[in-house]
């Protein structure tokens, strides 16, 4: 009774001491040693936009474009399409990355706006009646207990409420689903993700490209600029034009993988046998991070997914570089090639 | 347990046979993981799997002994035999689960066939989806080109008969018992288990002649392992009946008390109604228009 | 009818059944008491000791996973798989083999086995007034069944599980075609039996209890007078019993497609990995259901005990659970949103698992309003319970943030669903199981425990838990992916908090065991009803620990028009 009470508080007390002279060390240590990171990290930044180094490094990676020039891998924009760090910003840290595509924007609304708030609401609700009751109908304030089991009125407002809240919810919901759905069109620039244990390949068959893309050691990361983004960074890029329709399809070849970028609201499961096929529009040139998101063996964690996104005149420069061809432009050369792939599949 | 007991449940003494089954049911699973890879384990597996399948063979025997020397005791008291009804009624509803997970699949592959080749000469199945080449999800048919299947309205209409034949016998056989008529049940009995017989050679048969092999396409798969377990269940089922035909002949089963009996008709005809769905859907439906063999 | 159970007395021929173990409360020998029982306390008994070890190895698994992902790099991991710092694929291929034992081992071998075949065990019979178990026999095969399948598990650590290293690294769901042509070795076999036989065990378990409620009530014990918690174990069982034999033909197939040639879930054959999922999900959505409505049967039996109120709303309470059983088993594919469903049945998933946020409400709000105009008092069961509301409405929310199939698209795979299951799981159900376990530990063991530790671990607990699962909400809607043993620099910070956490929770775990040793060692004598008049079901008329046969004579539940209290009429 209000032994337990006074216990109850106590151990409380006790505890969030005790429990504070333990972590803030831990803590402290933690945010010391991130600092010590982030030193590194600013020099090895330094290093990265001298003139020069980037394209050094990165093409030290990409290794064959060296040869023919042009195309130099984007050097990531901090903060854009990848995680940030504590360190860098606490509250992004904390939430989603910025968004850069329209159907990416719409969910972000949708979950900051409605989402978060009423899930913080309710929980916060019941934190708050939870108090309430403790402080209120404790054997102390409250030693003769009421006998009241039913309450019609309440019972179907905690029954209807709810039920109107994730009304709300459902709107924005469905609407998110129809936009995620839209069919890509005609014209729409195929690009097809194959999942690999443990690698991903990216072929474009309008264009008669395909690369391999493996993720890059850390020294290799170090080397094109990308340490920060070491595990997320690859040698080849899935190199895509910006501000155009992609019919994005993914399928693998052994396991189930898949195809992920988070700032780009952007999943599709990669499983053999099946072809998903999703249209994806990236708003603005950049460089996107991704990586591998169905458990699928070893290296599950070590097959990371870059997603370049480029000015269209550049990205067909990297397509012709790559030794393919650009539809439209030589409408002979495609319906060749065209003829030949027939040929091959049948 | 003596005591002042004043209620009709059945408080049982220790028993050493769950922990013998449950070694047992463990001995025979890893024997059969030991005898998945022959290269590394070679013929132990064998020993293993026997030996945790002689432990489990032993433990429904000597299982089912104690329960029918209970029953013979008068320890099956009206609420206690009640509980066995509830108990098979729910265990049936658990088995009716497991085949819907085998008709989920069979209904997933016929309905959303992938296009398949099929070599009969072989006997192999190719993948004709080039996913990793092309850019388009084709479409296929559930049973590939040049595959044959069963004639559904062979064997296997026979065999729905035997199966329907022998829901009737065993209905005779309760019928005699519910009647007292002692050699009416045997006969009945005999009768059903004779037809449980017939249906799982028929079947054997039936897998010994089938133009397709075991595995290596969606229908095959689908057929052998819905239809396999359904013969197994069948089996379980021949046995359970033959245990009751000889209980009757040592005069266990009264007109007013034979749950054993009873729980052995429910399951016949449990396995009888799955087998009327694996008939209609599996052979008729799922093999339509394909080639007959 | 404000009776207290302490003056409730016995039909004279029920007490002769007293602590005093006089004749015919002949215990059997250690060997026959143990290992071959009928007993339904003792075999719950056995299941709750079973499920704290099984407790501490998958806690002690998530504890090696915690250290490793301190820090970014690779750790521990190579140490364990026996090989080099720079071999991260044998470190990977561990890692993988942790995360699958440590899933597997809290859901089947811990959450499980306590929930129902401890508590349920134990007290289904007691509340509802009956002398045992409807199938005694069975009740054991159930047990040792649960505990060959954990060994099978244990083999699957032994045995090579691919060309990489030993043991099954497939993940608790065992998707194929990982768990088949990507898993050639014997590792994966074992796992699988191991689910055969638990699940065996479970299903069996199932029929047992479903039986013992519906035939075995003590006269006048309607089913709309029967304790909440025997509600939740009644409607869990019937998950069970339907959802388990789904999971049981889904792994079958892994095995004969990894042994016997067919293509279920091989593309090679026409097979669909996706059909995999759908068979997993149809069961393992129950499954989640299964883990959590003993603890809501259980929280509900506190509250009131504590509130020394009935529960407000019983009926509401009852087919609230009997809905979200229900509806439960139409929302499988939301985990499935990522696999290339078409829109429409996007739709309906999302909107289906919405729903059932509906009753999930109900109880919550009932729960709260059974406290409202109550007197309570905040002993050890009591504080555990309203943590576990809280929490458990933590993880209820993000769960219909997941449910919304366009936003699953990011959070699909990231920590932010490991943090809502977490929620649901580590919080939800593990501290239903701590409430459930110092309300009836006194029954039990007929000691009392400490109320001081008792409070001690529930705060340390408290704290570490939501240290340990808050920052991965953080980690997951930022990016990162789950069952990853490394990660990006920009993980760090939270991952090292997460870490801190685990820390903090395993010293309140000491404070558990030490409080368990106090109470064994220099508890004091429990008496029949430690609790109040609060405590109105069946089992506090008993003595504690009850007779090794209790109500020879059955008590008979005279109709009070009142279904909230449980005791025979007083004599
Ligand atoms: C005890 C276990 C448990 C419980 C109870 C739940 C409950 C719920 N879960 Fe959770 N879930 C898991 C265990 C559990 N889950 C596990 C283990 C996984 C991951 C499996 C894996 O992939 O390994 C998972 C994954 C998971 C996913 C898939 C995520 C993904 O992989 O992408 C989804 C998506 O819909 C989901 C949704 C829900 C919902 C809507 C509920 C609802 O039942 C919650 C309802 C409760 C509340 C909402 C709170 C109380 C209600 C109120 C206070 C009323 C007012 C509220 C509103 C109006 C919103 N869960
Ligand atoms: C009930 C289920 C349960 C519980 C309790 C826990 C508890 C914990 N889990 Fe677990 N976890 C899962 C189920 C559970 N987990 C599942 C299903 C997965 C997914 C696996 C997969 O991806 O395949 C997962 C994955 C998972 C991951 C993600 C791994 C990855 O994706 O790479 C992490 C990482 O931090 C983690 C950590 C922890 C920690 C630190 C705890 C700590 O809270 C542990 C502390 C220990 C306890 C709280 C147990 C104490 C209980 C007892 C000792 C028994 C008491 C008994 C009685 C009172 C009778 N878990
Ligand atoms: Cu590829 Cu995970
Ligand atoms: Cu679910």
């Amino acid at each position: 009774m209000r032994l337990a009470i006074d216990r109850f508080h106590l151990g409380f007390l006790a505890l969030v001491a005790v429990l504070f002279t333990l972590a803030l060390p831990q803590v402290v240590a933690a945010q010391e040693l991130s600092r010590d990171e982030v030193l590194t990290e600013a020099a090895q930044e330094i290093e990265a936009l001298t003139p020069g180094t980037p394209a050094e490094g990165a093409n030290a990676a990409a290794g064959a474009t060296e040869a023919t020039g042009g195309y130099v891998p984007m050097a990531p924009t901090p903060g854009k399409g990848m995680p940030t760090s504590y360190e860098d910003d606490a509250l992004a840290s904390m939430t989603f990355q910025d968004q850069y595509s329209q159907d990416g924007l719409y969910a972000l609304w949708m979950h900051d706006y409605i989402l978060l708030p009423v899930i913080t609401a309710i929980s916060l609700f019941v934190l708050g009646l939870l108090f309430y009751v403790i402080f209120k109908f404790n054997r102390r304030s409250n030693p003769n207990p009421s006998r009241t089991t039913h309450n019609t009125m309440i019972e179907v407002v905690w029954t209807v409420v709810p039920v109107i809240i994730l009304v709300i919810i459902a709107v924005p919901s469905i609407t998110l689903l129809a936009r995620q759905y839209e069919e890509p069109p005609e014209d729409a620039i195929t690009v097809k993700a194959v999942g690999y244990q443990w690698y991903w390949g990216y072929e474009y068959p309008d264009h008669d490209v395909e690369i391999i893309s493996n993720m890059l050691t850390k020294e290799q990361a170090i080397a094109s600029g990308e340490g920060d983004q070491y595990q997320m960074a690859v040698d080849n890029r899935m190199v895509v034009p910006a501000g155009v329709p992609i019919r994005l399809q993914t399928t693998a070849a052994d396991v189930i993988h898949a195809f992920a970028i988070p700032s780009l609201w952007f999943k599709q499961d990669a499983v053999p046998g099946r072809l998903n096929e999703r249209m994806l529009v990236i708003d603005e040139p950049g460089v996107y991070y991704g990586q591998c998101s169905e458990l699928c063996g070893a290296l599950h964690g070590f097959m990371p997914i870059t997603v370049e996104a480029l000015p269209m005149e550049e990205f067909e420069a990297w397509v012709v570089e790559q030794g393919g061809t650009i539809p439209g432009a030589e409408v002979a050369a495609d319906t060749e090639a065209e003829a030949t792939e027939e040929a091959a599949a049948a | 347990m003596a005591g002042n007991v004043n209620h009709d449940y059945h408080i049982l003494e220790p028993d050493i046979w769950p922990l013998v089954g449950s070694f047992s049911a463990l001995t025979f699973t890893s024997g059969m993981v030991l005898s998945f890879y022959p290269e590394q384990f070679g013929a132990a597996s064998n020993i293993v799997i026997w030996a945790g399948l002689a432990g489990l063979i032993a433990t429904f025997f000597f299982w089912f002994r104690n329960v029918t020397m209970e029953a013979q005791a008068g320890d099956h008291t009206p609420v206690v035999q009640l509980h066995m009804r509830y108990g098979m009624i729910l265990f049936i509803a658990s088995e009716v689960m497991f085949f819907v997970g085998w008709f989920w699949s069979f209904f997933d592959f016929a309905l959303f066939p992938d296009p398949l080749a099929y070599d009969a000469a072989a006997g192999t199945t190719t993948a004709l989806n080039t996913l990793v080449g092309g850019t388009e999800m084709p479409k296929g048919e559930f049973i590939p080109q040049g595959m044959e299947v069963l004639d559904p309205f062979s064997l296997p209409l026979l065999n729905t008969l035997i199966l329907l034949c022998s829901g009737t016998t065993v209905t005779w056989a309760h019928h005699s018992l519910i009647h007292g008529d002692r050699e009416g049940l045997k006969q009945g009995l005999w009768a059903t288990i004779a037809l449980g017989a017939l249906f799982s050679g028929v079947q054997a048969y039936e897998y010994g002649v089938a133009p397709f092999g075991f595995g290596g396409n969606t229908y095959s798969s689908a057929f052998y392992m819905a239809t396999g377990f359904h013969g197994f269940h069948v089996l379980i089922g021949t046995i359970f009946l033959a245990v009751c035909l000889y209980r009757a002949y040592i005069g266990h089963f009264t007109s007013r008390q034979h749950f054993g009996f009873e729980a052995a008709a429910w399951y016949w005809h449990f396995v009888d109604v799955v087998w009327l769905f694996l008939f209609i859907a599996v052979y008729v439906w799922g093999g339509w228009g394909a080639q007959y063999h | 009818m404000a009776t207290t159970a302490d003056n409730f007395v016995p039909a004279p021929a029920a007490q002769t059944g007293g602590p005093v173990d006089d004749h015919h409360d002949h215990k059997p020998s250690f060997f026959a008491r143990w290992f071959m029982s009928t007993n339904h306390k003792d075999i719950g008994s056995l299941y709750l000791m079973f499920a704290i070890v099984a407790g501490i190895i998958g806690g002690a698994m998530s504890g090696v996973m915690r250290m490793e992902l301190m820090e970014p790099g690779i750790q521990y991991l190579w140490w364990f798989a026996g090989s080099s710092p720079e071999d991260i694929s044998a470190a990977g291929h561990m890692w993988n083999v942790f995360i699958t034992g440590h899933g597997l081992i809290m859901v089947f071998f811990m959450v499980m086995p306590a929930m129902i075949g401890g508590f349920g065990n134990w007290f289904v019979p007691l509340m509802i007034g009956a002398p045992d178990m409807a199938f005694p026999r069975m009740n054991n095969i159930s047990f040792w069944l649960t505990v060959v399948g954990f060994l099978s598990l244990l083999f699957s650590l032994f045995v090579p599980g691919n060309s990489i290293g030993n043991g099954a690294g497939v993940g608790w769901t065992v998707y194929a075609p990982l768990s088949t042509t990507g898993a050639p070795g014997p590792a994966v076999d074992f796992a699988i039996f191991s689910l055969h036989l638990a699940g065996a065990g479970s299903i069996l378990g199932a029929t047992n209890f479903i039986t013992t409620i519906f035939n075995m009530r003590a006269p006048g014990m309607t089913l709309h007078k029967m304790p909440l918690f025997v509600w939740s174990v009644l409607v869990t069982a019937f998950l069970l019993l339907l959802a388990l034999p789904v999971l049981a033909a889904a792994i079958t197939m892994l095995l004969t497609d990894r042994n016997f040639g067919t293509t279920f879930f091989d593309p090679a054959g026409g097979g669909d990995p996706v059909l995999y999922q759908h068979l997993f999900w149809f069961f393992g959505h129950p499954e989640v259901y299964i883990m959590i409505l003993p603890g809501f049967g259980m929280i509900s039996q506190i509250i009131a005990t504590f509130s020394r109120k009935p529960v407000f709303g019983y009926l509401g309470m009852a087919y609230a659970m009997v809905a979200i059983g229900v509806v439960g088993f139409i929302v499988w594919a939301h985990h499935m949103y990522t696999v290339g469903l078409d829109v429409n049945t996007k739709m309906y998933f999302t909107a289906a698992t919405m729903v059932i946020a509906v009753p999930t409400g109900v109880k919550i709000f009932s729960w709260i309003a059974t406290m409202w105009g109550g007197s309570m008092e905040l002993k050890s069961p009591m504080v555990w319970a309203l943590g576990f509301i809280f929490l458990f409405t933590v993880g209820g929310v993000t769960g219909v943030v997941l449910a919304n199939g366009g936003i699953d698209d990011n959070l699909h795979d990231t920590y932010y669903v490991v943090a809502h299951f977490h929620y649901v799981l580590s919080m939800g159900a593990v501290f239903s199981l701590f409430a459930g376990f110092y309300y009836w530990f006194p029954k039990m063991s007929g000691k009392m425990h400490s109320e001081l530790l008792s409070h001690l671990h529930f705060w340390v607990f408290f704290i570490g838990v939501n240290v340990i699962f808050f920052p991965q909400h953080f980690l997951g809607m930022n990016g990162m992916p789950r069952r990853y043993p490394d990660y990006p620099e920009a993980f760090a910070f939270w991952n090292y908090i997460s870490s801190i956490g685990y820390m903090i929770m395993a010293a309140s775990m000491l404070i558990f065991f030490v409080n368990i040793a106090y109470a064994f060692l220099a508890g004091k004598k429990a008496a029949n009803n430690p609790w109040g008049e609060g405590a109105t079901t069946l089992e506090w008329t008993l003595t504690s620990p009850p007779p090794f046969h209790q109500f020879e004579t059955l008590p008979v539940i005279e109709d009070h028009h009142d279904y909230h209290d449980h005791r025979p009429a007083t004599a």
